[in-house]
């Protein structure tokens, strides 16, 4: 009976564990006035390392992130090579040296998204789940 | 006594600033919905060595040992950004707690691949020159002093002048460069003096002038294909280095020095592998050391110079540990005997950070070091030679507050 119980734990862990990974799945989102920008994976890497500051005809960059958790490790790993805590201290020496300006950053997908939505130039990520009509969602060119 | 009184009213009404910007502010963000955003750090450790004052006046522990900055930048239209640091310290005798401008700058950013910057900009030299006193993104209490000397940061850590700067993508890696010149501001109140204080020279306290004409020089990063795997080349130069004060044997009379050129070349690779980070740094330095005190000492010139190098490795248990070990060897390049300690310093340090949250961390470490090269006898620093060992054990405890 016990050794039933231990399976049925294990296999629940193992479909939580699962839908997580499956639930890290970020999506590219940009204030829509960012809909008209060439964005391939070079650029969207250029962006999130501070290199590229302003937008071909959107304004300045403006960049938000989820402070950690599964999407933005997921988010994080694909475009700059980074984990959230790499990319917290790339951008903190950034800050604190003079180098660059430090982007916001967010607990929750929702503030993230409305962050961006009313922000021009500004471009984050959230779970694909998080992402709505009121931001423009973006693909990068690979 | 009034000045004791100002000086620590000064203190405590800087610490309290601290605390009240940190206790308001969060990780350098915007403040309210302006862009202008602002972070800093306040650090407090407690230094022992046992046998001799290294890297500061730190025998038997001592608590002077703190940094402190402050910074505030904002954004005008889509390309400039200005912004600037406040900064204060101090390790033994060293710093004072005086508030120094880190950096401050203004920089206009035309693309990815051309920017410029100017002001007081901070110095790049190596994989962490820009950030020395940044406790937040490394293990380390102390970076390796065979590439970073700690009595240093007051000196290395800023020049005033211009850079150009960029980032060029070539295949699936990229090169980041920047081509600077200026002028590092000099006083005899910094750690730089120290090396010249200890030279023997000068009668106590030491050198009253030091200054320099330029600094000039560049830096290439290479960011490689491989994921986390980087090399970098810095050069810099100081042009006509020179300091002035009482002749020891005669103080009446001034001793001046000169260094026609001063020259550092440093490589160095990291490479990040999933938790782990390994680093890995070679430095030469080298000029010719020129000085008189007419009419008692004619002209003599003579060369100066040190090769340091220091591999690491760090790697992040979980979020909350971080464990790292390194060792450096430091020698003199001027006539140096393996054989004599004073021409070599050999050093092994471990180290533990525990991140209490994303604003407090701990860190403690432990340092072996043999030989006593740059182990300086000065009035800030005394380590008389009949007192001064061959090797000496330095542990560090520090905590950091940053915002």
């Amino acid at each position: 009976m016990k050794i039933t119980h231990l399976r049925r734990l294990c296999v629940a862990a193992f479909v939580l564990l699962a839908l997580a990974q499956a639930a890290a799945a970020p999506a590219l989102i940009g204030n829509k006035n960012l809909a008209g920008e060439k964005l391939d994976a070079a650029t969207l890497k250029s962006v999130f390392l501070g290199k590229k500051v302003a937008w071909d005809g959107a304004g300045r960059v403006v960049l938000a992130v989820l402070k950690n958790g599964p999407v933005a490790d997921a988010f994080l790993q694909g475009a700059v090579d980074m984990n959230a805590s790499g990319f917290n201290n790339y951008w903190r020496r950034l800050a604190m040296t003079g180098g660059g300006t430090a982007p916001k950053s967010f607990e929750k997908e929702e503030d993230l998204r409305r962050f961006v939505a009313e922000t021009p130039g500004a471009i984050g990520f959230v779970d694909s789940a998080a992402a709505d009509a009121s931001v423009a969602v973006l693909t990068p060119a690979p | 006594m009034k000045t004791n009184t100002s000086r620590f009213a000064s203190r405590t009404a800087l610490l309290f600033a601290f605390v009240v910007a940190a206790t308001v502010a969060r990780p350098a963000i915007p403040v309210g919905d302006s862009n202008v955003q602002i972070g800093g750090f306040f650090s407090q450790g407690w230094l022992y060595s046992d046998n001799n004052n290294y890297p500061t006046a730190d025998k038997g522990g001592t608590w002077d040992f703190r940094e402190m900055a402050f910074n505030a930048s904002t954004t005008f239209g889509s390309h400039l950004r200005v912004g600037g640091q406040v900064f204060a310290q101090r390790l033994g005798d060293l710093g004072e707690d005086h508030v120094i401008l880190d950096w401050a700058v203004a920089d206009y950013n035309f693309n990815p691949a051309f920017g410029i910057r100017a002001g007081r900009v901070k110095y790049p030299k190596g994989l962490y020159g820009e950030a020395l006193d940044l406790d937040i993104v490394r293990p380390f209490v102390f970076l390796p002093g065979a590439v970073y000397s700690p009595i240093l940061r007051d000196f290395s850590a800023s020049f005033d002048g211009g850079m150009f700067y960029g980032s060029i993508n070539v295949g699936k890696g990229s090169f980041d460069y920047k081509v600077f010149a200026g002028r590092i501001p000099m006083t005899p109140s910094q750690g730089v003096s120290e090396f010249y204080n200890n030279a023997g020279l000068y009668a106590a306290p030491g050198a009253t002038a030091l200054g320099m004409d330029s600094v000039a020089g560049g830096q290439l990063t290479w960011n490689t294909p491989v994921n986390g795997l980087k090399f970098v080349y810095s050069y810099s130069q100081f042009k006509n280095l020179h300091t002035d004060g009482p002749f020891v044997a005669y103080p009446p009379v001034d001793v001046a020095s000169n260094i026609e050129l001063f020259t550092w070349h440093t490589i160095s690779v990291e490479y990040t592998l999933n938790s782990w980070v390994f680093a890995a740094e070679w430095q030469r330095s080298h000029g010719d050391f020129g000085y008189n005190a007419l009419p008692l000492l004619p002209p003599t010139i003579g060369p100066v110079g040190w090769d340091g190098w220091y591999v690491s490795a760090a790697r992040r248990l979980n979020d909350k540990y971080q464990v790292g070990a390194y060792y450096g060897n430091l020698q003199t390049d001027v006539n140096f005997s393996g054989s004599n300690p004073a021409d070599y310093q050999h050093d092994i340090a471990v180290c533990l950070r525990y991140d209490y949250n994303e604003h407090i961390v701990f860190k403690i470490e432990g340092h072996y070091i043999d030989g006593t090269y740059q182990t300086f006898d000065t009035v800030r620093i005394p380590n008389p030679p009949a007192a001064r060992k061959n090797d000496t054990t330095v542990i560090a405890v520090k905590t950091t507050f940053s915002f």
